[in-house]
């Protein structure tokens, strides 16, 4: 009887263990990290994964300990975030986990309790943000003055790239806009002839949008191996480059701007 | 005595903005002061490498200050229990070079220009500063990598046959 409540509960592991592996997919986690979460919550339980991690799916077939199949299906998502959040919840079920097993029923409202775990305060993020914003400035050598306007720049851009993430747009239309609202700024004061020199402020009000965790993980996908998974996300994150350099021409172009 | 007040001026605000992005990463509040730290380290770092004294490149300077801000996130990471990608790439972000790509993009847009007399300097002007902003993307790439790669978690070797019966 014992053994027929471990295979029934084994069998529940594989649909929560994608929804896991899906969830640190879309945080931004690299494959290397869902892999290595995957296999050792698997063996906690006593089963053997197979793994696929595509760009945008993972592939699970599991086993029992006695080579029985009990599982075997793909998922897949369409959008990517970062969320570290999430990320260090799942290590820290993880290591949880391996010490001291919870059922897998304990563990699924554990997963849908970090899934659903909440962000910031957006007055938090725009104002913590635009800081990072002013502090770029300051350190490229922006004055106390292009430091206000980096901020206020990359406040409006910030905004603009929350409001069109939650009406679902394209990620790379997303990126456009905001770069585009952040530098528009600048070159509306460039316009009315403020006399600071604004080519820092310029620059470093579209620095909130460069896709570093993309940038990161497609190297460290390329060092483990994972060759298509590095070439997706640096592809990803090189369109994003290009998309801001795009929204960084376009004012150029409207205001004449000389930096 | 003010080229050091200076450094350390930026790499406070080089803290200040690692830990505007852990915000944007919803790095969790444990994490942000390693988060901090390891930003104020990274400008230390690329800030000091670049004062003549050393006379690194900028180059040279971000890829060591990746490499000793991701090699110190590994520590404090393993100390808080976190895991190290969480510190390590909000605190690299102040590496990236916005100015240069920023100079790219603007040679770029007057490469499009009639052809003139400086249009050989541009040109050139456009290539270097485009390289430079592609090797200092590469060598943060890779500082952050090296130490995280080196110091990882690892499943045990045969762990396949490990499994209790």
């Amino acid at each position: 009887m014992k053994s027929l409540m471990v295979t029934v509960e084994t069998k529940q592991l594989g649909p929560l263990l994608l929804d896991i592996g899906i969830a640190l997919m879309r945080a931004g986690a690299s494959s290397d990290k869902i892999k290595f979460t995957l296999l050792a919550i698997a063996h906690a339980y006593r089963c053997e994964p197979n793994l696929d991690i595509g760009a945008k799916s993972i592939s699970l077939t599991l086993r029992s300990n006695n080579d029985v199949e009990l599982f075997n299906e793909i998922r897949s998502t369409d959008s990517y975030g970062v969320n570290f959040g999430i990320i260090e919840a799942i290590s820290k079920l993880n290591q949880t986990v391996a010490n001291n097993p919870l059922s897998v029923e304990q563990l699924k409202d554990e997963v849908n309790q970090v899934i659903k775990s909440s962000h910031y305060p957006r007055y938090l993020v725009l104002t913590m943000v635009s800081l990072a914003g002013a502090a770029f400035c300051f350190t490229v050598g922006g004055s106390w003055i292009e430091m206000g306007i980096a901020f206020g720049a990359t406040c409006s851009g910030l905004f603009v790239k929350q409001e069109c993430t939650k009406r679902r747009m394209n990620a790379y239309l997303c990126t456009y806009l905001a770069a585009l609202a952040a530098t528009v700024v600048i070159g509306l004061l460039y316009k009315v002839g403020l006399p600071e020199r604004l080519e820092y402020a310029f620059t470093t009000s579209v620095l909130f949008l460069i896709p570093g965790v993309p940038l990161i993980n497609c190297f460290t996908d390329l060092l483990e191996g994972e060759i298509l998974n590095g070439l997706e996300r640096g592809v990803n994150a090189l369109i994003h480059v290009m998309t801001i350099a795009l929204a960084l021409t376009t004012t150029l172009y409207l205001f004449n701007f000389q930096g | 005595m003010t080229e050091l007040f200076t450094i350390i001026a930026k790499a406070f605000w080089c803290g200040c903005a690692a830990l505007g992005f852990g915000i944007l990463f919803n790095a969790p509040k444990r994490a942000l002061l390693p988060v901090w730290v390891a930003g104020f380290v990274t400008g230390l770092v690329k800030f000091t490498a670049l004062h003549p004294t050393f006379g690194v490149g900028i180059i040279g300077s971000s890829f060591i200050a990746a490499l000793v801000s991701a090699s110190v996130v590994v520590f404090m990471a393993s100390w808080q229990k976190l895991p190290p990608s969480i510190v390590a790439i909000p605190a690299v972000i102040p590496l990236i070079p916005g100015i240069f790509a920023y100079k790219t993009m603007l040679g770029a847009v007057r490469l499009t220009a009639s052809l003139g007399d400086d249009y050989a300097t541009i040109l050139s002007t456009t290539v270097h500063t485009g390289l430079k902003t592609l090797f200092i993307v590469l060598g943060i790439s890779l500082g952050v990598a090296i130490p995280i790669q080196l110091f990882r978690q690892r499943l045990p070797l045969g762990h396949r046959s490990k499994i209790p019966s």
